[in-house]
């Protein structure tokens, strides 16, 4: 009994019963349509890159602040995957596409906590410049990447399959764990809630909050990067356009997960499930014949349906939002 | 004493007539290109490359190419308006949106400057349209229609199913030219009892893929896709292949259909993974304005039609012809960067 109180009052509650239910849902209206292999595996795959991405924004966000740029620092860590490949090959180009996506998350980090900046208006100076940076550096077009790199061990163990799974789900599921253990049982993890919860307190009790904050972005923006990556890894044929608004379904996935905008308390695990339902729905939604641009509409009802469960799970178990 | 008159003033008449003809020789002219067409898309070499040789073939014109990135309305119309006010000899300019562009080019218009509309036309009737000279470019819906058709004609000779389903994959819900592109397959597939859907897939390639997957998984009728970006095609065709649905052309399975004379269209066309593109012309659309501009401006003509530069269909008998053209305007190493299958 306690056990079930502990978890009605965990952060990520919401987004299991928003599972639950959408799965109870699903069933009832397209049993057929839904719980078949090719069904499932698609929308896994995808809600696996969205999934690396809202973990990241999911930190950030229970630090109390925001990163609308990761769509770009996925788009750019991409294109750099691939640009840089015929120079650097993968491994140099792969290290180089996450220095790049580090060093976004470092500067907009640095710019936010020394700068005293809002977070929203300096990822989304950032969210302009990184996309601009892409325009600038392509040209307009994505070059291809050569068959032997994409024959490449290294491509093959990012972007390839395992045991009739895409890697991609593997290496999403391998960092929920490493970030989850960090988040919980890790004294970063301890500060990193301990700063969102109440910044002021947390610094009387010793913790950086300014070194905390900027680690968080340059995690999330890593987090984003790796997604790019695996996402071309597994599928090299792209545009300018990757990662085109892919920042607001990540935020999405993260609030439906949990995430309290107002900071400390949130899930890795909700957010990966938030991902889920996102992606989950895109597909049912065109599955019943709605029109595909539909989808934001129904992100936007489900986003604020979560907030006001949320918010409600929250105040229950006693956090002040 | 009439006569010597009527000598002397034909003889100044001739004379600042024939100084006018050498000064008219030697003026100098800036005409200005205010595209939609950014760094971030790859047609925008058509258009730089065509100034280039306009300006080579009349070194007394100097051209300007001046473009957004991120696109908005409002941001074409702040260039547009920029432009204007630098008083050039002509503008060239695609009417996105003709609301937010009358203003503007009837003000430029009324002060002398002639305008030519390229690439997407005022589509209102002729009487309540701008009044520009003329508009140089393709047609959208055609371009639509005639693949279509072209589809039909190649499924009646055997190479290719007969349709079933048709969806149109749109990486741009708001986009009317991208929407008269599906309307024009729409269209051609009327009366062969194919079911039609306009899907709106996004520009973002994974979630694009899931989109595209969804749709196949849940309509498994379709079995012609047309993407109206060519640069969306390969996406379309791995997920017809993931999923098994033979999208290689030939008898069996999904065909794809595209749009184009990008090398990506032209090398999926070359290897058997796409039916066929269309061209548009791009390269006319950035030299024909500029010569019109050029010839109302020393010669006074007015063309009383537009002037359509396509579409004009790549399939597998002149994709190699198209290949070699393409290479020619970007160069080889571009074309085979931009070559993503």
């Amino acid at each position: 009994m306690t056990f079930l109180r502990q978890l009605a009052k965990s952060a990520g509650f919401g987004s299991v019963v928003g599972v639950g239910v959408m799965l109870i849902a699903f069933t009832l209206i397209d049993f057929s349509g839904w719980w078949t292999a090719r069904t499932l595996s698609n929308v896994i795959h995808f809600t696996s890159i969205l999934g690396l991405i809202a973990i990241g924004q999911a930190l950030v966000i229970i630090s109390k602040e925001i990163d609308l740029s990761v769509g770009s620092v996925y788009g750019l860590a991409g294109i750099a995957f691939i640009t840089l490949e015929p120079s650097l090959g993968v491994p140099g180009s792969m290290a180089a596409a996450l220095a790049i996506a580090a060093l976004c998350g470092l500067a907009q980090g640095i710019l936010v906590v020394w700068g005293g900046l809002p977070s929203m208006i300096v990822t989304l100076g950032g969210l302009f410049t990184f996309r601009g940076v892409i325009y600038v550096w392509t040209g307009g077009s994505v070059r291809n990447f050569s068959t032997d790199a994409r024959e490449h061990w290294l491509t093959r163990l990012f972007g390839g399959e395992f045991l009739g799974f895409e890697n991609a789900l593997l290496w999403m599921l391998l960092m929920l764990a490493v970030l989850s253990v960090v988040l919980k049982l890790t004294r970063f993890g301890n500060h990193l809630l301990a700063t969102g919860g109440s910044a002021e307190s947390a610094e009387s009790r010793g913790v950086r909050i300014d070194r905390v904050k900027i680690a968080t972005f340059v995690i999330c923006s890593l987090m984003a990067g790796f997604a790019g990556i695996i996402t071309l890894a597994d599928r090299p044929q792209t545009h300018v356009t990757i990662g085109d608004l892919l920042e607001l379904e990540a935020i999405s996935a993260a609030v439906i997960g949990g995430c309290l905008l107002s900071g400390g308390r949130g899930s890795l695990i909700g957010a990966v499930l938030g991902a889920f339902i996102v992606t989950s729905f895109r597909y049912e939604l065109i599955a019943l014949g709605a029109p595909s641009s539909w989808f934001i509409t129904f992100v936007g009802i489900v986003l604020i349906v979560a907030v006001i469960f949320n918010q409600k799970l929250a105040r229950w178990a006693g956090h002040n939002v | 004493m009439q006569v010597a008159k009527k000598v002397a003033a034909a003889t100044l008449l001739a004379t600042v007539a024939m100084t006018g003809a050498a000064m008219a020789q030697e003026e100098n002219y800036r005409f200005v290109m205010v595209s939609h067409i950014g760094s971030n898309d790859a047609n925008m070499g058509w258009l730089t490359e065509s100034l280039k040789t306009f300006e080579e073939k009349y070194p007394n014109v100097k051209t300007e190419y001046i473009s957004t990135n991120n696109y908005s309305v409002q941001e074409h119309v702040r260039l547009l308006e920029q432009a204007i006010a630098t008083n050039p000899d002509g503008i060239a300019v695609p009417i996105v949106d003709s609301d937010a562009f009358e203003g503007p080019l009837r003000r430029a218009i009324e002060a002398g400057i002639p305008v030519v509309a390229f690439n997407i036309p005022d589509g209102r009737p002729e009487g309540e349209r701008i009044p520009y000279l003329t508009y140089v470019g393709g047609d959208e819906y055609l371009t639509g229609l005639h693949l279509g058709q072209y589809a039909l004609a190649q499924a009646e000779a055997g190479n290719i199913p007969a349709p079933t389903g048709v969806v149109c994959a749109s990486h741009d819900a708001a986009h009317q030219g991208l929407k008269a592109r599906c309307a024009g397959m729409n269209a051609a597939m009327e009366g062969t009892g194919a079911k039609f859907e306009e899907l709106f897939i996004g520009a973002e390639p994974a979630a694009a893929r899931n989109t595209l997957q969804s749709f196949l998984q849940a309509n498994p009728d379709t079995n012609y896709i047309f993407t109206v970006a060519g640069w969306s095609s390969p996406w379309a065709w791995d997920v017809a292949n993931d999923m098994g649905l033979s999208p290689d052309v030939d008898n069996e399975g999904v065909t794809i259909l595209t749009v184009d004379e990008a090398p990506v269209s032209i090398e999926g066309i070359r290897a058997g993974h796409l039916l066929a593109a269309n061209s548009q012309g791009f390269w006319l659309q950035g030299y024909a304005p500029m010569e019109w501009l050029y010839w109302n401006k020393t010669l006074g003509y007015e063309p009383k039609a537009d002037i359509l530069t396509g579409p004009v269909i790549i399939n597998a008998e002149n994709a190699d012809k198209w290949a070699e053209l393409v290479r020619s305007v970007f160069g080889d190493e571009e074309y085979d960067n931009q070559n993503t299958w």
